[in-house]
């Protein structure tokens, strides 16, 4: 999940003109619709500011540096659509198109979307020929082995692990060192990888968008510091890099149009400044004065500022705001009392009243209301409301289902949340209590968040948190989320209900062994519904990233895929005599 | 005065010993833990315990601390492996987050830092005492009485509040100046200053008001010595009489008050760099705290203790040259 510091008393502000900017009446919405705010964003499925210029400098304005750009340990939403549009190509990658399209996998260093062969645990891939470094040297198969190899180093964590679920013989290997290998990937030429796995894995194409899959040059790796000057396969190249400070990225003359039907490369430079606060970058892009109209934000527009932004059709049109495809949740601790009573679940499941938590993080401009686990992309579009719960909760079945439970005079019980989340928690609380759940609130800095939510004996018995899936698949995350072999005692991340259920485990793995991708979607999705009914935790939102353009920008939109993050493959200017530097 | 100064410098290095080895064991006990955080969004347990490895957490807590301390005298080498790193002395230990040695980090920020601190100190030393003075001189007068009632307002405002209002009046309202963005001085030294402006104004704003109060006080009372009439009684010019006899004396507290107030800036502000965005020390540690950076963490605390401790040490040694009845 990303981190994102949120203002209370602000969000609750901004709120009611958000309610009102979105066309929705500001009262309590009926009905348990995810869809239920209206997308303020002008221009949702489509693209902004129309085709751009070729040429210019595009400013990004950051509050923040990335976390890794070395495509070994790139794996967080943004920093990948960023590395792997920008620097690197990957295998395969997503077609540069706004809305649902974005979803779809195109060939990228690959000729194909890859062969399968042996009941898909055998895949091989072709490369193109005349992809070649900043410096000329071309791209081979074994660069693409050698960085997905280097993945494994312990020297060099935060990447991916696709590799190491997925790749025969792959336990224990950490990484090239003294020349050790991975005889599961084969090069047997310059312009052929052939991977073999330990199971079938029909989607193993979208795994090969992940950065692991991008070429490294053995010459070129440094180590850790390779995070900070990555070798570019991609249309631009690292002219500087000030961690915190700025990165500023030039033309790769040697990258070859013709081989990349998905980049298009318009602005001359990039400049990425970082370390700025939040709040003036807001303002700055609202504004849109000078240089910052060629400017656009690298983090979401914070709920505070909805209120400069909604109203205001001029700047509205600038407004980004496609769907993060995250569901926050909160999660019980199910393998102790009381949460290992799936009625006393059900009770928290109908208390909930996700609409207030929604309107304490920026209203339905910022968020859709969750009715299912797995995002609405996973579901085709709309997620499924089986449940029928209101929106605002229904507390007299609440305590009817704690009656049931034996526990009529309710109970007591902790949450913990990171920080940034305490409007949300003060939203659960209010509601859980009024069924006769009462929830003390433990607010954690974001540093120790998960190391203290993954310890699984200390923690308390609620905690919110949610997740992202890598690619638009089920596989990628009931499995996350719901698998009880992945539990840890300590460091435990993703199955934070502690989730055992054996029958959920078989599912998943009859599913990803599927070869047809459509047939496996609609088994995931039957899934998501049958773990709904456990209710292990419960889904309450998905954000929404939010993101105002200066007025010189073009060829931008939220791409579905990256977390509705600027799809930096095509975005870029109006006018680039307008853009500085 | 040369054994003193031994004597002393051998107190540095004790306390900054010690802030280590108790900045060390907080991090110990608390919940945080670097390596789960490097590992990622989905760990196994064999490799989260292969990285802990990397980094040396494994090992026991004076085993590290005697690693970091042996570092800083002689450099060492950081990580395992292929990709061990050589850290070159004085080695802080290395930033995972930032792909860099602490000590690199640090030296690359500190400009930033000591170009707001040292900017900042030269506007309130002149505003301040100016004001501290030319109150002291017309005590109890409306000139006094008004200064005075503006250093306490000043003082009263907390520098996130200047600092937010500076934005709003002269960048966004006025457009009289650009939003800050660091440029070093070698670069363009008017670009420099006039980035630097606004945030030396937030500080400057905050540290005047008190050093004005601080040394209208202290002016009066040296102003009341003995020797101060002596030399009225002998007929030295009036700013003789202040300047050479009065402010040299009275400026002992005030120096004391600075060493301490431009070794803690140095070390960074943290809440007039995060708000203007200025990419120095205290902006380094405030995203160390929030990504759980533990090396930069230390780096950062071991650096701000020397800092104050070093100004102490010289504004002790600077009282023997301000003020002729000190003597070491």
């Amino acid at each position: 999940m990303n981190k994102r510091t949120h203002t209370v008393l602000a969000a609750v502000l901004a709120a009611p003109l958000a309610l009102a900017a979105a066309g929705c009446s500001g009262g309590k919405q009926a009905g348990g619709d995810g869809r239920n705010g209206k997308n303020p964003a002008a221009s949702e499925g489509s693209v902004v500011g129309g085709t751009p210029q070729k040429g210019g400098t595009l400013t990004v304005l950051s509050n923040q540096d990335f976390t890794h750009l070395d495509p070994a340990r790139n794996w967080v939403m943004n920093d990948m659509d960023f590395g792997t549009r920008l620097l690197y190509r990957t295998l395969v990658t997503y077609k540069s198109a706004p809305g649902t399209q974005g979803n779809q996998l195109v060939p990228d260093l690959a000729t194909d979307l890859g062969t399968p062969s042996n009941g898909a645990r055998t895949w091989t891939f072709r490369l193109k020929r005349g992809v070649t470094y900043e410096d000329g040297s071309p791209v081979t198969a074994r660069d693409v082995k050698y960085n997905v190899e280097r993945s494994f180093s312990p020297d060099l964590p935060g990447g991916a692990d696709y590799a190491a679920r997925y790749l025969a013989g792959a336990e224990g290997y950490q990484g090239p060192a003294q020349g050790k290998h991975l005889d599961s990937i084969k090069t047997p030429d310059d312009h052929t990888i052939v991977f073999e796995l330990n199971k079938p894995f029909a989607e193993f194409p979208n795994a090969t968008v992940m950065p692991t899959f991008a070429p490294v040059p053995q010459g070129q790796d440094k180590g850790p510091r390779y995070d900070n000057r990555p070798f570019s396969s991609g249309p631009y190249k690292i002219e500087s890099y000030d961690r915190g400070k700025k990165l500023v990225l030039v033309r790769n003359d040697k990258w070859d149009p013709k081989t990349d039907e998905v980049r298009k490369a318009y602005p001359d430079k990039l400049v990425v400044v970082m370390g700025l606060k939040a709040n003036q970058i807001d303002d700055r892009l609202i504004a849109s004065q000078g240089p910052d109209a060629s400017a656009v934000s690298w983090g979401a527009l914070r709920p505070e500022s909805a209120a400069k932004v909604l109203p205001r059709a001029d700047v509205r049109k600038r407004l980004l705001a496609e769907s993060t495809n995250c569901t926050d949740m909160v999660q019980m601790h199910t393998g102790r009392a009381p949460f290992n009573d799936v009625k006393v679940r059900q009770a928290v499941q109908y208390a909930l009243d996700r609409d207030a938590v929604l309107t304490s993080s920026g209203g339905p401009a910022f968020n859709d209301l969750s009715t299912a686990y797995m995002p609405a992309a996973l579901f085709g579009g709309k997620q499924p409301d089986t449940l029928k719960i209101p929106a605002t909760g229904d507390t007299a079945k609440a305590k009817q289902l704690l009656k049931e439970a034996g526990k009529p005079d309710g109970l007591s019980t902790k949450i913990t949340v990171s920080s940034g989340d305490k409007g949300r928690a003060e939203a659960i609380q209010q509601s859980l209590g009024r069924a006769g759940i009462k929830v003390t609130i433990e607010t954690v800095d974001p540093s120790a968040f998960y190391a203290t939510i993954g310890d699984t004996k200390n923690r308390t018995d609620m905690v919110y948190t949610g997740w992202c899936p890598d690619y638009p698949s089920g596989s990628t995350f009931l499995p996350f989320v719901f698998d009880a072999r992945f539990i840890k005692e300590k460091g435990n991340s993703g199955n934070h209900s502690l989730f055992r259920d054996d029958a959920a485990m078989k599912q998943m793995d009859r599913i990803a062994a599927m070869t047809d991708a459509t047939e496996a979607g609609r088994a995931w999705q039957r899934l998501d519904g049958e773990i709904l009914a456990k209710a292990p935790t419960v889904p309450v939102l998905i954000r929404r990233w939010p993101l105002v353009l200066g007025t010189n920008i073009a060829g931008a939109y939220g791409h579905t895929s990256f977390g509705g993050q600027i799809d930096y493959a095509t975005v870029g200017l109006k006018d680039p005599a307008k853009s500085q530097g | 005065m040369i054994l003193y100064i031994g004597r002393r410098l051998l107190g540095v290095i004790g306390v900054l010993i010690a802030i280590a080895a108790v900045t060390f064991t907080i991090f110990y006990v608390l919940p945080s833990d670097p390596a789960a955080a490097a590992c990622g969004k989905s760990c196994s347990a064999e490799r989260l315990t292969a990285i802990r490895a990397h980094m040396g957490l494994d090992q026991p807590l004076w085993r590290q601390f005697a690693d970091f301390v042996t570092g800083i005298f002689t450099g060492r080498t950081v990580g395992s492996g292929q990709y061990a790193l050589h850290c070159d002395f004085p080695c802080l230990g290395y930033s995972y987050e930032n792909s860099q040695a602490v000590w690199d980090l640090l030296m690359d920020r500190l400009p930033v830092s000591a170009s707001l601190a040292l900017g900042a100190a030269v506007l309130w030393l002149l505003l301040g005492l100016t004001a501290g003075v030319t109150a002291a001189l017309n005590k109890d007068s409306l000139t006094d009485r008004a200064l005075m009632v503006g250093a306490v307002a000043a003082a009263s405002l907390p520098v996130y509040f200047t600092s937010m209002m500076l934005i709003y009046g002269l960048i966004r309202v006025a457009g009289l100046l650009p939003y800050p963005s660091y440029v070093p001085f070698g670069h363009d030294p008017l670009d420099w200053a006039s980035n630097l402006l606004l945030p030396w104004l937030a500080l400057a704003v905050l540290y005047a008001a008190m050093y004005a109060r601080q040394s209208r006080n202290s002016m009066i009372e040296t102003m009341a010595e003995p020797y101060i009439r002596t030399a009225r009684a002998k007929g030295l010019p009036r700013r003789t009489v202040v300047v050479k006899h009065g402010l040299r004396a009275g400026m002992t507290p005030i120096l004391t008050l600075f060493g301490m107030d431009l070794g803690g800036l140095l070390a960074g502000a943290v809440i007039t760099e995060s708000i203007f965005g200025l990419p120095g020390i205290g902006r380094l540690f405030y995203g160390a705290l929030s990504t759980g950076d533990q090396p930069v963490i230390l780096g950062v605390t071991l650096l701000a203790a020397a800092f104050i401790v070093v100004a102490n040490l010289a504004v002790d040694l600077l009282y023997a040259v301000v003020d002729p009845r000190v003597r070491y």
